[in-house]
């Protein structure tokens, strides 16, 4: 694989007019980092950008070292005379598969000695090379944004305790149990919405319909047995007794019915209520295998 | 001549006592904060660890947090300097894999394989290299993306409409 490798000589030069520390950056980078140059300019200013491909050597692998401290001290010593600085700033990042790795070292040109170092592994830090980049860079300078600490955290994956959404199974499940079929269409499936909807309102209304005829039966049943007690005439007496006793069946099956009925739209309504939290919105992505042809993910 | 041998000896004492017991100034920061935070096995405290010390030499740093990845880190501290260590833990997200595809053998980074229609898993936030197998011979591979608790669903073929 084809590897890029950018040094970048960074000399902050308004620092050493005032007898402060000074600084040379030494950039390396694997891959391209668009704008990496350009944005080190911007958050430092003052400060200049070299390039000099001559130093590569310095960016090999530090832990390899038995001492990484102490390594590369005549040669750090050297170049501190050479730039006329007092600490030297590597920065060395690495893509591995999916990690990125920002390896940062600051030696002392005195000593020549690794005084600081940031190693930051990172897997799926996806743009955010630039940004520790610059932390980083600000750190060993002492500036520190409150932007560049959001940008990281704005990049970085979620606490899965922190995560929220819009829609949730709970909330389906309130929903259904205000109305049948309210969290299935919260859902979006709109389809159980309508047919437990349906159910539940078609069980509602028999209900209510064997409750109206209870009623009515009950009700009947009173006054056709008034009606038999306040009469003397035989027909009368035969016609309220036959009423009489038809309202009391009716009265008995209606009843019958309409507590079969308000104990089916009771557990349906419950049941609507369960089916929209078991079904209810979640998070899922489906894959469709790749190696036919289109592939593509379908994030739902 | 004694009196130089003298200073001498107590120069060495000094540097080497200095040396000896020199320590360095341990900050720690970690992304999530409040993290468990152990050197060399002792707990430190949760983060943000500010104003510690720590000797100089080799030392191992290790980071936990339920629901997250742990991290272990080994560290050579160089003397005489202050060290601000940045951690971030990368989350650890419950995933359901489910297909409906009969025959199927799947494996996840080379290391986990399941051949059953649904399967729990605790997978790092990123990406995941996934591989099918049927009938003992690879039929699909790709990468997906764990960004979230979620469910994925595999299908061998995609539906002539969406939605």
């Amino acid at each position: 694989m084809l590897k890029i490798i950018i040094p970048f000589i960074f000399v902050n030069l308004l620092s050493s007019m005032n007898q402060e520390p000074t600084y040379l950056v030494l950039n390396h980078f694997d891959k391209d980092i668009p704008q990496a140059e350009k944005l080190l300019v911007e958050n430092f200013n003052n400060s200049k950008f070299e390039f000099d491909a001559a130093l590569e050597n310095i960016f090999t692998d530090l832990d390899s070292y038995d001492n990484p401290a102490s390594s590369h001290m005549d040669m750090m010593k050297e170049l501190g005379e050479k730039y006329k600085v007092s600490f030297i700033l590597l920065n060395k990042i690495e893509h591995k598969e999916d990690r990125f790795v920002l390896d940062g070292l600051l030696f002392n040109t005195r000593s020549g000695g690794l005084i600081h170092r940031r190693k930051i592994d990172l897997k799926q830090y996806l743009d955010g090379q630039i940004n520790e980049l610059i932390m980083w860079v600000g750190n060993t300078l002492g500036v520190q944004e409150k932007e560049w600490q959001k940008n990281r955290e704005s990049i970085l994956f979620n606490d899965p305790e922190e995560l929220t959404y819009d829609k949730t199974p709970m909330g389906a499940a309130i929903r259904s149990l205000i109305a049948p079929g309210w969290g299935q269409a919260y859902s979006n499936k709109k389809t159980s919405a309508g047919v437990w909807f349906g159910v539940e309102a078609s069980l509602s209304l028999a209900f209510i319909l064997s409750y109206l005829n209870y009623d009515k039966s009950a009700k009947g049943f009173l006054s056709n047995t008034d009606l038999y007690h306040q009469t003397d005439d035989e027909k009368l007496v035969a016609k309220h007794r036959a009423a009489a006793e038809k309202d009391w069946g009716n009265h008995i099956i209606y009843s019958r019915l309409a507590i079969a009925l308000a104990s089916a739209t009771s557990t349906g309504w419950v049941s609507n209520s369960i089916h929209a939290w078991v079904f209810g919105p979640r998070p899922y992505t489906n894959i469709y295998q790749e190696w036919d042809s289109s592939s593509e993910l379908n994030k739902g | 001549m004694q009196m130089n041998h003298f200073l001498k000896i107590v120069y060495l004492l000094i540097i080497g006592y200095s040396n000896l017991f020199s320590q360095i100034k341990l900050d720690v920061s970690t992304i999530p904060k409040r993290v468990d935070v152990y050197l060399d096995g002792v707990n430190l405290g949760t983060s943000p660890v500010l104003n510690e010390r720590i000797k100089p030499g080799l030392h191992k740093f290790e980071i936990k947090k339920k629901g997250f990845a742990p991290l272990a880190y080994d560290l050579l501290v160089n003397p005489a300097q202050a060290i601000k260590l940045d951690f971030f833990l990368n989350p650890i997200y419950k995933i359901k894999f489910k297909t409906e595809e009969k025959g199927l053998v799947f494996e996840l980074n080379g290391e986990h394989r399941w051949d059953v229609p649904f399967i729990r898993l605790e997978l790092e936030a990123g990406d995941h290299f996934l591989r099918v197998f049927k009938i003992g011979e690879i039929i699909d591979e790709q990468t997906i993306r764990v960004d979230e608790p979620k469910r994925f669903n595999y299908y061998l073929k995609k539906p002539l409409t969406s939605g």
